[in-house]
């Protein structure tokens, strides 16, 4: 396990006050934030400048780790000393246990999961009840699976205290039913399959956040399914019947007479399947067939000779008298 | 648990869990949480005898309002401001994203 230096994580100097340390913070937090930030690793950074914060904010986890940290390089192996935690108090405030979670091996060896929260003293551990905290990953899918549910396997990490009373990472795999009719940004709920309680207390829950894998139709925006719909100028001029595939079969849509590109039509109830079904949003788009036979460029050429047709009208929708054919 | 066991998942949308729970899964404090939720600063919150259901958007958005408190002392309703403005985000960069797909 290597040294972490979060001073250097934070770009502080040793001696630097609370106030200094919550400076730096927060303008790292602020480059680094995963919702805004354009950096490279933003996610990661923002992981490494939290775990720092947790440990430099909080005075009795600052002082442990300087007295432990003493003499130690970035990246040097690390190993602390067995009951290194006698004499220390933590009390358990800064991140909350469910945001140590990810936290290095480094953080973890140090002050455990609970993020200091785990209540001892003195290296003697307090029993008490407490249920496990929960534990989030993210699965991706395809949208596919949100038609018919997916079974996905999925490793976790999660964190195991040996007789010593070390923290170590264990990874364990599970198989996971999605349900039918998931949707980008949901949480799915496993329930007691977070960390385990302590005193008899129940398991935490496993939250799994649904991602959907790109793809190259369908766009889900929660249960509505977007679609471009490339339709022919007579489909589009006269009106017709066309096919939609879908995942679990197609649906028959009715393009009426006079639609134009861009329009825009929704079919209730074919989104993605729930309790409340999601609709299928179609934005069509008119595709021009190319001119490259001789009757193709004659069909076109009848038409610029017998519409009167001006596209640039201000009614772009209606024929005018200003267009004669070809320019 | 066996290997080969299948757990089935249920969407946090159809799940009635005690404020403690929803509170982890927020990874806030249940104070926090209730405080919030009176507030109006949550919504799509809902409570029958003592149990709750939440959508997912809004565990995201109780995760984001704790996490502006603490980073930048920022007060409920700058956070919950600040959450509005995320949201929106989210979704427009969902269209751009689809959109560039094309």
């Amino acid at each position: 396990m290597e040294f972490k230096d979060y001073y250097q994580t934070l770009g502080v100097s040793r001696d630097a006050t609370a106030d200094e340390i919550k400076k730096a913070y927060r303008k790292l937090a602020r480059k680094y934030h995963p919702d805004v930030s354009k950096e490279a690793n933003a996610e990661a950074r923002m992981q490494e400048v939290n775990e720092a914060n947790a440990v430099l904010s909080d005075p009795e986890k600052r002082v442990a780790y300087d007295q432990l940290g003493r003499g130690y390089r970035p990246g040097q192996e690390f190993r602390p000393p067995p009951n290194w935690d006698a004499g220390f108090e933590f009390s358990g405030r800064g991140a909350s246990p469910g945001e140590t979670a990810d936290f290095s091996d480094f953080f973890a060896e140090m002050f455990g999961r609970m993020g200091g929260a785990r209540g001892f003293s003195g290296g003697q551990r307090t029993q008490f009840q407490a249920r496990g905290e929960d534990h989030q990953a993210k699965v991706l899918l395809d949208i596919e699976d949100a038609f018919s549910g997916a079974t996905r396997q999925i490793s976790l990490r999660a964190p195991r205290t040996d007789a010593r009373g070390h923290v170590t990472l264990e990874t364990r795999t599970l198989n996971v039913r999605i349900p039918q009719g998931v949707h980008a940004g949901q949480i799915i709920r496993l329930a007691g399959q977070g960390a385990p309680g302590s005193g008899g207390a129940p398991a935490g829950d496993l939250l799994l956040e649904v991602q959907f894998r790109p793809h190259p139709r369908f766009r889900a925006q929660a249960r509505d399914l977007h679609l471009t719909l490339p339709v022919a100028p007579w489909e589009a001029a006269l009106g017709a019947v066309v096919q939609v595939d879908l995942p679990q079969g197609g649906v028959n849509v009715r393009i009426p007479e006079g639609t134009q590109s861009g329009r825009q039509m929704r079919v209730r109830g074919k989104g993605i399947p729930g309790a409340s079904p999601g609709d299928l949003l179609l934005d069509i788009k008119v595709v021009l067939p190319p001119a490259n036979t001789a009757k193709a460029r004659e069909l076109y050429e009848t038409m610029a000779r017998e519409m009167s047709f001006d596209p640039r009208a201000v009614d772009a929708g209606a024929s005018g008298p200003r267009s004669q054919g070809r320019a | 648990m066996r290997d080969d066991e299948i757990l089935t998942g249920s969407p946090m949308e159809d799940s009635w869990v005690t404020l403690e729970q929803l509170a982890a899964a927020c990874t806030v404090e249940p104070a926090w949480l209730q405080r919030h939720i009176d507030d109006g600063l949550i919504p799509q919150a809902e409570s029958v005898a003592g149990v709750w259901c939440f959508s997912s958007t809004s565990i995201v958005r109780a995760r984001r309002m704790r996490q502006l408190e603490r980073d930048f002392d920022a007060v409920p309703e700058l956070a919950a401001l600040v959450a509005d403005l995320l949201e929106e985000l989210d979704e427009l960069r969902e269209r751009v994203g689809s959109t560039d797909q094309r």
